[in-house]
């Protein structure tokens, strides 16, 4: 399939599953409650997906079995989460993330 | 053709029989809109989240470059899909080469989220026009979300509310167009040893990272961790949605377990 073509045909196709997802209860199942175990799933959602998409971008290079002992990425995503999970802002972990990933490739 | 009388009598008695309803005109609507007080505090409210916000779009139209789309597709990602994490979601993906379907699917789970933010949005907006509803569930994000919540719940005025959940929709809207297209075309000047496409875990982090307060939330989060790891062998990328599922499927469990366990 051409490149083009296929990153316009996931534009599409992700922007209107997201946009039914968005009107599913407040228009389409109007008239129905949500299923309690399916609310319960859900909150789950967030932690369980985000965690699987930062994992393989932090491990790079230790996921592909090269022979790094010492991996700059891992630590300031570490040093980052507790930044994250104390402050609750996205500027504060950013730029703490990325001062230590640099202070670390410095020191490597 | 028609005369002055037909349209005189069209605009007071309006009827879907034969004509439309007479178009009271966009622009007169947009005018009403932008002056109102509610709109234009939905609007103002969401300015701090939107310099929050401009880290995330600026990474998001990195990850479009890294992912070789057009300025225009870019655009499109944002523009249509309006949703940071699928966006970023969807370009690794691409660029790691998955099918069609994978991308669509996976990047289909990761917006399952948005039905408990519908679910719980639906009663307050039950009282509006479909056009409106429309309106707002595309313009439903985590950050309008959390401030329409708070709006509907401080006042008992739907219509009011709704105008302000728009002004705040358009608001993050606009940031997030603008930002994602200054992040397209900085991207590719800033250097690689700046190390720029660590900004996009970071991103998440800042996401997950307070989110993980409680038992079954910190499981999920490192059974998928686990899995997406554990499974990284897999074809297509397909462990990003597998370690997704069965870290939903464990927060579920250990939810319920600890509900029986309590209540003993």
């Amino acid at each position: 399939m051409d490149a083009t073509l296929k990153l316009w045909m996931v534009i599409f196709a992700v922007g209107l599953i997201n946009y039914l997802s968005r009107l599913s209860f407040i228009a389409v199942f109007a008239r129905r409650s949500m299923p309690p175990l399916l609310a319960r799933a859900l909150k789950y959602v967030p932690a369980a997906m985000l965690t699987a998409l930062v994992l393989p971008m932090i491990m790079g290079d230790a996921a592909a079995g090269g022979a790094v002992p010492f991996n700059p990425k891992a630590g300031a995503a570490v040093l980052a989460g507790v930044v994250a999970f104390y402050t609750r802002s996205t500027l504060w972990t950013l730029g703490t993330g990325m001062a230590a990933l640099w202070l670390l490739q410095a020191l490597r | 053709m028609e005369s002055k009388w037909f349209t005189m009598a069209r605009r007071h008695f309006p009827t879907r029989l034969s004509h439309p309803a007479p178009r009271q005109g966009a622009g007169s609507f947009m005018r009403r809109l932008l002056a109102s007080p509610d709109f234009r505090a939905g609007f103002v409210e969401m300015l701090p989240a939107c310099l929050g916000l401009i880290p995330f779009g600026l990474v998001c139209g990195v990850g479009a470059a890294a992912a070789g789309a057009s300025w225009l597709a870019a655009l499109g990602m944002s523009a249509v899909i309006f949703s940071g994490a699928a966006q970023i979601l969807a370009g690794q993906l691409l660029a790691g080469g998955a099918p069609f379907a994978i991308i669509v699917l996976t990047c289909s789970v990761l917006g399952l989220r948005f039905l408990m933010y519908s679910a719980a949005m639906a009663p307050y907006l039950k009282a509006l026009p479909a056009r409106w509803q429309h309106a707002l569930a595309f313009l439903l994000t985590d950050q309008a979300f959390a401030a329409a919540i708070r709006r509907f719940d401080a006042k008992d005025d739907p219509h009011g509310g709704a105008r302000h959940f728009l002004g705040s929709g358009v608001a993050l809207y606009l940031c997030w167009q603008i930002t994602s297209m200054i992040g397209f075309f900085a991207g590719n000047l800033i250097p690689a040893s700046w190390s720029l496409e660590f900004a996009v875990p970071l991103c998440f982090i800042a996401l997950v990272a307070p989110l993980l307060r409680d038992a079954p939330t910190i499981l999920s989060a490192i059974v998928a961790g686990y899995a997406v790891v554990a499974l990284g062998g897999l074809p297509m990328k397909l462990n990003l949605i597998a370690a997704g599922v069965i870290g939903i499927a464990a927060g579920t469990i250990a939810d319920l377990a600890r509900e029986r366990w309590t209540r003993r």
